[in-house]
């Protein structure tokens, strides 16, 4: 069962939105990649598509598999800002699912050389907008804020 | 793991699978689907399996890496593939180590070659690498000098015998199941071929050196370049059978196996190749291939480990690993990348009744070797994780990227 609620699953289908990758590297350098192929498949695992193998991001990605080092990805379109952090969960780089992916490239650009499909287990979900990160906020800490917000 | 926190544990979980082997469980063999995974296959060393045998010729993690080992009926402690909750996974006494993945059967496995030849029997596939052996005998063991490790000639003896599987394929049908497997996108990023030993010539291995050209002709006519990822794993050519070798074929990289990095137990491993060749002169011909690859597009392989067979091998591993690292780093100091494989003493091999090293052992050379390469600025891709997989030193270089 996925974490991903129907209008996010949606969101990350549609190759309007802005959908950015976040890595870190082994001394924790962080690494972002903006990427809107990055899609959802039918288990509610987020998609990314890795087309350079000696990449930052792929080799980050590879040490967050092997480390279990989460990753973030950030969504957005219009109003709606999401960010999700997740953990790589399968590196393919061969088989039925591989291949499906890189036709599906070479749809996109016939230079694109499919390197490796990364699929990402979403583990926890952020309403990612101003007003949802302030309202967390006034909650948490009603001390933080300017007095003028407050007068008559 | 807890002491090797730097160390990928897919790397760990793959050299004690090979290195201790494993079973499959009933419930896990009935996951195999004949129609959709490799279950024939043909391979140089190993086992190529029986007639009739369905079993998976091999095991992918989830990071993709590679575990290249059969099951192994004499295996005292073997690790165990079951399927739970629809899903394969390694397990060790009962518990879950990591997810497998059975390999995957190219599309031109079940055809044939206009020969009536099985196209499996001519080319074999790992997850992204086309396999082509092009003679499974060698010529080392005819005199008896075979290397103490292998068990080439037992195992294509039998496979002629139990499953028709010719020793020496011909060229045509090498041209043709290439220029089938390229129909398959994505598919592939590597061809390699290897081979017995052929002593025969005006000079040793001058025979070899022609076999490869004609097979290597006969895979690049598939090709719009002259030139295509590709690599043999060779005896050691001479400077000008290698000139010869790089000017007539799309061949870019270049293996020659040193097997045991240690002149005094490679005179008594691989007998054959120290008498007709020597340590010294196999290591030097190796390093003169850089001249004409480039280096870090030569690479040999060692037998990771034999250098602790016994009576006359290293009783420590330390005192092992020390000898193994400092000729290693005289090879990448050169150019030459020295790649393991985990040794497995195999039934047919005169080995088989030894005992490989510890895990541990596995580990330290895995990362040694692999620190190597970063410190001497060579990159593997000829034989890295995708394109080889046998080779847990490698597998840690892509999460080091130079």
């Amino acid at each position: 069962m996925s974490i991903l609620n129907e209008r996010i699953q949606a969101l990350l289908q549609n190759s309007g939105a802005a959908k950015v990758l976040a890595t870190a590297d082994k001394q924790g350098i962080p690494h972002i990649v903006s990427d809107p192929t990055i899609s959802v498949n039918n288990e509610g695992k987020i998609i990314y598509l890795e087309l350079i193998e000696t990449s930052q991001s792929n080799v980050n990605l590879v040490n967050s598999i092997w480390f279990k080092r989460k990753v973030a990805i950030h969504l957005s379109k219009g109003e709606e800002s999401y960010q999700i952090k997740g953990y790589p969960a399968y590196s393919v780089i061969s088989g039925p699912v591989f291949e499906h992916y890189y036709k599906l490239s070479l749809e996109r650009n016939p230079e694109f050389d499919l390197s490796t499909v990364w699929i990402i287990e979403p583990d926890e979900i952020t309403d990612d907008t101003y007003a949802a990160r302030k309202k967390k906020e006034r909650e948490g800490h009603p001390l933080i804020t300017h007095l003028d917000r407050l007068a008559k | 793991m807890d002491k090797y926190k730097d160390v990928s544990p897919f790397v760990i979980i793959k050299s004690d699978v090979t290195r201790r082997s494993f079973t499959y469980t009933d419930r896990a063999l009935g996951a195999l689907d004949k129609s959709k995974h490799q279950y024939q296959q043909r391979v140089l060393i190993g086992s190529n399996g029986g007639e009739n045998a369905a079993v998976p010729v091999s095991l992918l993690l989830r990071d993709g890496t590679s575990i290249i080992s059969t099951p192994s009926k004499t295996a005292k402690n073997p690790y165990v593939v079951d399927q739970i909750d629809g899903k394969l996974y390694l397990t060790d006494q009962g518990e879950i180590v990591e997810e497998v993945h059975y390999w995957y059967k190219p599309d031109y496995y079940d055809k044939f070659t206009s020969s009536g030849t099985p196209m499996w029997q001519v080319a074999s596939a790992r997850p992204q690498r086309l396999d082509i052996d092009p003679n499974s005998h060698c010529h080392f063991w005819n005199k008896g000098n075979g290397c103490k490790f292998c068990n080439i000639n037992a195992n294509s003896t039998q496979s002629e015998k139990e499953c028709n599987m010719s020793k020496q394929l011909t060229a045509q049908d090498v041209y043709e199941t290439v220029k089938e497997a390229l129909k398959q996108p994505g598919a592939f990023t590597n061809l390699k071929m290897s081979s017995g030993s052929i002593l025969s010539g005006a000079e040793i291995f001058d025979d070899e050196v022609d076999m490869y050209i004609e097979m290597l002709q006969a895979a690049g006519d598939n090709f719009k370049e002259k030139k295509f990822p590709s690599t043999i794993v060779a005896s050691a050519f001479s400077e000008k059978q290698l000139a010869r070798l790089y000017e007539n074929t799309g061949l870019m990289t270049y293996t020659s196996d040193i097997e045991i990095p240690n002149e005094a137990l490679f005179a008594w491993i691989c007998k054959g190749k120290h008498k007709e060749v020597g340590y010294a002169e196999w290591k030097r011909r190796i390093i003169r291939a850089v001249d004409i690859f480039g280096a870090g597009n030569v690479s040999s392989g060692i037998v990771g480990g034999c250098e602790m067979a016994q009576p006359h091998g290293f009783t420590s591993e330390d005192d092992a690993l020390k000898a193994v690292l400092e000729e290693a780093e005289d090879f990448a100091s050169q150019g030459v990348s020295i790649v393991h494989c985990v040794w497995v003493p195999m039934h047919g091999s005169a080995f088989h009744n030894q005992q490989n090293p510890s895990l541990e052992y596995y580990v330290r050379l895995a990362k040694g070797l692999s620190d190597l390469r970063k410190k001497y600025l060579l990159n593997v891709d000829m034989d890295n994780y995708r394109k080889c997989g046998n080779h847990p030193d490698t597998d840690l270089d892509r999460g080091n990227y130079l």
